[in-house]
């Protein structure tokens, strides 16, 4: 099997996660598969997504929603992005700044103190600040696409607190971000690392609680194709997998925590301080200002529970979010646009050629289980973790319009039956 | 066009250079300010405060993603954006028009151009919010009735009141505080539905 196009240049944003591809790079896994790959840093997801769509780039680390997102109408271009392969779960978190921290000490210390810890305190807060008269809150995230929007939506909502109406929600950099936080200009945002990180370590802020803990091992980040890319590169494609796919193994090995940071503390890649990617390399999560240190294994998950493999139940999620909060503005069909834009198919096709086992169904209920499993229906038994939504409610990927009808905070434009169309 | 009061212009370019010719393309018919130092809520603010009339931004820079959520979110008051892009085979001007963007100027952008360019990105831009407008119009009519109705329902519920009272009661606050009853109705929703557990 020749490869179509061995010159191969990824786009990626400078963040913790886009890991793998400079592992893949350094380690020399992309040459080991016959690619020739040059690494882009992206100064935007707005510039990933028209560099992709352009063809200026043939690959990119991506936020998983901009891939489903592509499919829809009016939100993006033309051109439909795929996936075949998951780069990392989980990652991101919520930080508050020191001053918004001790005000939700004062409205309620109790409701601080549990984990996971929910908005219940910032509820008080923000009702507190509507009967004096203060400005809303600023709440910051990444992109309006992403994870992080989502997370701290769901986060927000699981609390009755409306994101639309209750506080200013805004979208900036990560690193201006962190800058803002000690000035009180953004009080709280859901960013990756390393930058909830570089927050505590400056002192400006407080990380409070972690995407997984909201949302339960959701896909973060994405390998990311155009569509007409993978059906006319299929071995292209597929070397591509096979070798990012080494170095997420290679990261999920613990004795490699310390060469990661070293590796992705170059300007070429992430450009901070190794200190600063290694909590979440390291898998511990513990953050360095943190008095009582809160033991977090699944901060950023590689390789492990099946990460790699692109669910289509996550899609449908995310589909369901961008519904819920009137991203979508006219009828979809979001099984239709899940089947075409996640490839679990090509990723088993890749994955069991190397000896990495596959799940054999394409969707799994979320929510459905509070302690770690063990998936039968795949090559051979995988552990997967705790799968919990932070409100307790469950997820079928079967029936969105239903998770939908479910969410008492929406800011709905279309109907939920809307979502299901038959033709 | 004289008569026309000058086109507030924000300009986000790190690029000296660029700032320039647009800056002297733009002498006489728009005052350009100038954002290239403040990012995230400070450059919000100021979009805020200044209420251009047009935007125009680089395309590398880290800020697209703000002004690009602004347009998603602020369907209220979104503006016309125009990119600087440098590649000039047109493909990515295309895209980028796609995406909401109201006009590009590729490379090697010359003074004479960059008004003729502003303009028609203001004049397409009010085309399409005019239509757009229209329709939002008709939604919100909808949604502020809905939400008036559950204001009132919850009053009713919550207070003891009778559905005559609520009303009035919204109306009264309304006036005494120069807002529209909409207004009301969705503050007394946020409170009282946050207070409730």
């Amino acid at each position: 099997m020749s490869i179509e196009q061995p010159l191969l240049k990824i786009g990626f944003v400078p963040l913790t996660d886009m890991a793998p591809l400079a592992i893949a790079k350094e380690k020399g896994f992309f040459e080991k598969y016959g690619l020739d790959v040059r690494l882009v840093a992206q100064n935007s997801w707005s510039q990933v997504r028209e560099r992709l769509a352009l063809g200026e780039i043939d690959a990119a680390h991506i936020l998983a929603p901009m891939i489903p997102a592509s499919w829809l109408n009016g939100a993006f271009a033309d051109e439909k992005f795929v996936s075949a392969l998951t780069l990392n779960l989980n990652g991101n978190a919520i930080t508050v700044s020191n001053s918004l921290y001790q005000e939700l000490l004062d409205a309620d210390f109790d409701a601080m103190l549990e984990r996971p810890t929910t908005a219940r305190a910032l509820r008080k807060v923000i009702l507190r600040r509507a009967e004096t008269g203060r400005e809303p809150l600023t709440i910051g995230s990444v992109f309006p696409f992403s994870s992080h929007n989502f997370a701290m939506r769901y986060w927000l909502g699981a609390q009755k607190i409306n994101p639309d109406r209750d506080v200013h929600m805004i979208v900036a950099p990560p690193p201006i971000m962190a800058e803002h936080m000690e000035s009180g200009k953004v009080d709280a945002f859901c960013v990756g690392e390393p930058w909830n990180t570089v927050a505590e370590t400056k002192g400006v802020g407080r990380t409070i609680v972690r995407t997984n803990e909201i949302l339960g091992n959701m896909t973060e980040k994405m390998l990311g194709v155009r569509q007409r890319w993978a059906s006319e590169n299929p071995n292209t494609h597929r070397a591509l997998i096979l070798a990012v796919l080494e170095a997420l193994r290679w990261l999920d090995a613990k004795e490699n925590c310390l060469e990661s940071t070293q590796i992705l503390s170059s300007s070429h890649y992430v450009g901070v301080k190794p200190h600063l990617l290694a909590p979440a390399l390291g898998g511990g999560g513990a953050l360095p200002s943190r008095r009582s240190l809160v033991e977090f294994p699944d901060y950023l998950v590689f390789h492990h529970y099946a990460a790699n493999f692109p669910w289509r139940s996550h899609a449908v999620w995310y589909l369901t979010q961008m519904v819920r909060w009137g991203q979508v503005a006219e009828p979809i069909n979001v099984f239709d646009i899940v089947r075409d834009a996640f490839l679990p198919e090509f990723y088993r096709e890749a994955a069991s050629a190397v000896g990495i086992p596959c799940p054999a169904d394409d969707d799994f209920a979320n929510g459905a289980c509070a302690r770690p499993w063990v998936l039968h229906d795949a090559d051979a038994p995988i552990v997967m973790p705790r799968q919990e939504f932070i409100d307790g409610r469950d997820f079928d990927a079967r029936d969105p319009v239903g998770y939908i009808d479910g969410f008492a905070q929406h800011n709905l434009r279309i109907r939920a039956s809307d979502i299901a169309a038959k033709d | 066009m004289t008569a026309a009061p000058p086109l507030i212009v924000l300009l986000i370019d790190s690029d000296p250079d660029r700032a320039k010719i647009v800056e002297e393309g733009l002498r006489g018919a728009a005052a350009v300010k100038q954002a290239n130092m403040l990012h995230g809520p400070e450059l919000l603010s100021l979009i805020q405060q200044l209420q251009p009339d047009a935007i125009i931004i680089d395309c590398d820079s880290p800020d697209r993603d703000t002004i690009e959520n602004l347009q998603l979110v602020a369907r209220e008051n979104p503006k016309p954006i125009v990119m600087f892009v440098e590649n000039g085979d047109g493909s990515l001007a295309k895209e980028a028009v796609r995406s909401g963007v109201s006009a590009y100027i590729v490379d090697g952008l010359s003074e004479k151009r960059v008004l003729p360019v502003v303009e028609i990105a203001i004049e397409r831009f009010r085309m399409f919010d005019a239509l757009w407008r229209d329709l939002e119009k008709s939604k919100a009519d909808l949604q502020a009735r809905k939400l008036i109705e559950r204001a009132k329902g919850l009053l009713m519920e919550k207070r003891q009141m009778t559905e005559n009272e609520a009303y009035t009661a919204m109306r009264k606050i309304a006036m005494e505080k120069g807002k529209s009853i909409k207004e009301v109705a969705e503050s007394i929703l946020s409170v009282l539905t946050l207070l409730d557990d």
